[in-house]
């Protein structure tokens, strides 16, 4: 793939949902308004990581706030154009091409929107390879790429500014201006250089998105077919192992907010009843999956959960009692399993009193 | 035989299907009379013939009637297939948000030509913490005025950022355009509930689209009444078995759609007593697999498309199976639909002399069934007798499995005319029901509606008292269904839903209330 067009939208915008294990929020909305970037100003072009000079500056860009806002505070076609312009006066460099913080959900689309207005490419990967709810846990960050200087801006063209000594106050900070600003602002942050974007990025997870909304498309259906076409791609992929875990009913799905995080659970059980349920501990994203109190899946591996009848992926926020659904690990980039991302992403980082072990493994 | 007494609560149940025109006669709990004729083109002359049916078979004259309700599908139809549709001016106030995403910007092209492809944005509108997204222009209404006197347009729809949480944007815009264009139709989108502004929007614009048809249906149908000396109160049924009286569907003609399924669920809730269970409708194509919690519907919660269009309309949690009297029986039985000869089976069937094994021959072969002629299906082996009819219940088994809520068995009603289908037990089922009248459940769903009303605010648990934000919440519900024709007396809360807001301050929360009673004139003559 060598650019992003109008054509490829939809199948990103759905694979974005698989690859948000339940988080990221509906992706709906970026899609319309990556839909008329692209007719406004023409596709987008996509660089590989490898293919970018050492000495380029790359910016990354993506919405911060509650998807429950995005509902009604629409953004508009201009806003991550906008924000980029105000980042490149602020640390007064040009970007050469922007990058995703997040594959998962609607942020998959905001860097397509930014780098269509300003006509610069976009890079194929992203920090997370799936969606995660704390900037610390960004492999940019855990590459060591300080998130600012940063730029945000609101619906409206207000901007803050971010200078921070570490990623876990700039996750503070960026929280409270979101909330002051309506509950939903476009931030660029994390600046590099094309050395720094190589060793820090999750390569490729662009163009494998939309891959992967391909084959959800093309293999619609009850999730059992889904699991062949869905293996083939994944094992030649960074994310290597799939699983179809569990097929049945959502008997009980209870979520509160606890520190600005929606947490809890949601149980499933076999349509006639019989076997363990499958118990996925929740915080924003699917963490966990245990039957019968063995470990099925855990983070930062990806649980996705689907409707059993079309296979379309199902976010946290629409999962909800009675839904029939089958649910999917998949292994997450080495990257992810390294001892330093695990220091930031193991279940142990959510609060779960667990070590990671590899789906593989299980 | 002496007449069981007459209570003072007779009324008559409608259904106007594309196909069907059923009505009933319902005393209390009895069915006095029912009946079951073609749609007319001209709708009227349908209902007037049933109507007279009804009265007819029954012996009950008109002044014994208290109320009609009538269940339509006209309106989605409408929608579906882009006629009757109104030109409509769309109008949000929500700048500087959404600038290059007008209302509309993902329709179908043939839906908003349908509708002109008027847009307007204003500023406006509020964020989620009730501070204003921006101030709303004068200059920019006074602009957007002079434009709608200038291209005729009447049929108005309004949306405003956070209008069930502050509705004051819609409703000043609205003031102003009513001053200046008196006759004009305007729908404001906070009427329409839930949090989405685009599927909120959405919805406003093809209720809007919809007025002038509304007027003339509505017309229509009190006109048949009037004519067969029916002065009652009539309402019509909505999609979540909850009426309205003939005012409200005039303004918001978009809430009867789905409301077919849900008249069946209700209808079997009534046929059967049962508040909770599996009902599976069986027709000539399809079966639709539904189920009652607590008598109502169980609602979906996914986004729900109307002609393409995607809305937040209330819509009853359905699974279609390809199932039905008409379905195409290959592979000596193993397979059983999804193609059907539908409306042609009684051509096209073996045992109505035509060439096509269908689940309808399976049925009469094995001598559960005496339809058409059964000597043409003797040859048929007993192999792929068992076989299909293992096939058609496993079928059901498997739907009613996903739908069943928990893991214990569940009563099942079967209704609608391919219920003779089922001949054995079924494995999900506690019980088998088939209630008398299946045939014209959705008549009778439509005949025992309540009135009910939905609100739904963002509220701060931090800042209002989690009880004071529902009791709030809960009298914006009851206003909303004491405008509709409830009895406030009777009203109660049937759902308090809160969804906690991820990112946000803990205790911001979006709480909506539905309340449901009894119809205000209900046992009053």
């Amino acid at each position: 793939m060598k650019t992003i067009d109008i054509k490829h939208l939809d199948d990103l915008a759905l694979g974005s949902v698989f690859l948000a294990t339940g988080g990221g929020g509906d992706p709906h909305v970026p899609k319309l308004i990556a839909h008329e970037a692209i007719k406004q100003y023409g596709p987008v072009s996509l660089t590989k990581p490898e293919d970018v000079p050492d000495d380029a500056f790359i910016g990354t860009i993506g919405s911060v706030g509650a998807p429950t806002v995005s509902l009604e505070l629409l953004p508009s076609l201009d806003d991550a154009a906008n924000t980029l312009d105000a980042f490149e006066k602020y640390v007064g460099r040009k970007i050469d091409a922007v990058a995703s913080f997040e594959i998962g959900g609607g942020n998959s689309l905001i860097p397509i929107v930014a780098a269509a207005g300003k006509g610069i490419p976009v890079i194929d990967g992203d920090g997370m390879g799936r969606a995660l709810p704390e900037a610390q846990m960004m492999s940019y960050a855990i590459a060591g790429v300080k998130p600012t200087p940063a730029i945000a801006c609101d619906y409206a063209g207000n901007s803050a500014a971010f200078d921070v000594s570490t990623t876990e106050i700039y996750e503070r900070h960026i929280r409270s201006y979101s909330m002051a600003a309506g509950g939903m602002i476009t931030a660029a942050e994390h600046p590099m250089t094309g050395i720094e974007l190589k060793q820090s990025i999750i390569p490729g997870t662009l163009s494998f998105s939309v891959k992967l909304g391909q084959i959800l498309r093309k293999n619609r259906g009850q999730a059992d077919t889904l699991l062949k076409p869905l293996q083939q791609a994944f094992s030649s992929s960074i994310y290597g192992e799939c699983r179809l875990v569990y097929t049945g009913k959502v008997v009980d799905k209870a979520t509160q907010i606890v520190g600005g995080y929606d947490i809890g659970e949601a149980t499933i059980e076999a349509f006639d009843g019989s076997g363990g349920k499958l118990v996925i501990s929740i915080k924003n994203e699917y963490l966990l999956a245990k039957c019968d109190d063995r470990l099925v899946a855990s983070v930062p591996d990806l649980i996705t959960i689907v409707d059993y009848e079309t296979g379309t992926p199902i976010n946290a926020e629409r999962l909800r009692y009675g839904q029939r659904v089958s649910v999917f690990a998949t292994g997450c980039p080495d990257f992810y399993r390294s001892d330093a991302a695990l220091k930031v992403v193991a279940p142990r980082c959510f609060g779960f009193d667990i070590d990671y072990v590899p789906i593989e493994d299980l | 035989m002496a007449q069981p007494e007459n209570t003072d609560d007779m009324r008559i149940g409608i259904d106007v299907g594309g196909t069907h025109t059923d009505a009933v006669i319902l005393d209390g709990d009895r069915v006095v009379a029912a009946t079951k004729s073609l749609t007319s083109a001209d709708v009227v002359s349908g209902i007037t013939s049933a109507l007279d049916t009804v009265l007819e078979d029954g012996a009950v004259s008109q002044k014994q009637i208290n109320t009609v309700m009538v269940g339509t599908t006209q309106f989605t139809n409408a929608i579906v297939q882009r006629k009757q549709l109104s030109p409509v001016a769309a109008i949000r106030i929500a700048l500087p948000s959404g600038k290059g995403m007008p209302p509309m910007v993902d329709w179908p092209s043939d839906i908003k030509d349908a509708m002109g492809d008027h847009v307007y944005e204003l500023h406006g509108g509020y964020l989620y913490d009730g501070f204003p997204v921006a101030d709303i222009r004068d200059a920019e209404v006074d602009h957007l005025i002079h434009d709608l006197i200038a291209k005729g347009l009447k049929n108005i729809a309004i949306a405003s950022a956070f209008a069930p949480m502050n509705a004051e944007p819609e409703i000043r815009v609205s003031q102003k355009i009513k001053a200046a264009i008196p006759d004009a139709r305007i729908t404001l989108s906070h009427n329409f509930g839930r949090l989405g502004l685009m599927e909120r929007e959405n919805a406003a614009i093809m209720n809007t689209s919809l007025l002038p048809f509304a007027e003339q249906v509505i017309g229509s149908f009190l006109d048949a009444l009037k004519q067969r000396g029916l002065e009652c109160p009539a309402y019509v049924s909505q999609n979540d078995g909850t009426l309205m009286n003939a005012d409200f569907v005039r303004a918001y003609p978009a809430l009867t759609f789905a409301s077919g399924p849900t008249n069946s669920l209700r209808g079997a809730c009534k046929l059967t007593g049962l508040q909770d269970a599996v009902v599976v409708d069986i027709g000539g194509t399809t079966s639709d697999v539904g189920v009652l919690q607590g008598g109502f519907p169980r609602e979906s919660n996914t986004v729900i498309e109307v002609g393409g269009v995607r809305t937040n309309f209330r819509m009853p949690d359905i699974i279609a199976i390809g199932l039905g009297g008409g379905s195409l029986v290959k592979d000596n039985g193993k397979q059983v639909g999804p193609q059907s000869v539908g409306h042609k089976l009684v051509s096209e069937g073996i045992v109505f002399g035509g060439e096509t094994l269908t689940a309808t021959d399976i049925l009469v072969a094995s001598g559960h069934a005496d339809i058409g002629d059964s000597t043409k299906v003797s040859s048929i082996s007993e192999s792929t007798i068992k076989t299909a009819t293992r096939t058609m219940h496993a079928m059901l088994d498997q739907a009613i499995e996903m739908m069943k809520p928990g893991g214990k068995d569940i009563p099942v009603v079967l209704v609608g005319g391919g219920a003779v289908l089922v001949t054995q037990g079924l494995n999900a089922a506690s019980q088998i029901h088939r209630p008398t009248n299946a045939g014209v459940a959705n008549a009778i769903g439509a005949a025992i509606a309540q009135i009910g009303g939905e609100a739904e605010r963002m509220v701060s648990y931090r800042q209002v008292p989690r009880e004071d934000a529902i009791k709030r919440v809960t009298n914006d519900a009851r206003a909303k269904a004491t405008a509709a024709g409830a009895d406030p007396a009777t009203l109660k809360a049937v759902d308090i839903e809160e969804t906690a807001i991820p990112y946000m301050d803990e205790g911001a929360t979006r709480l909506r209330v539905k309340v449901i009673g009894e119809l205000s004139t209900a046992g009053k003559s």
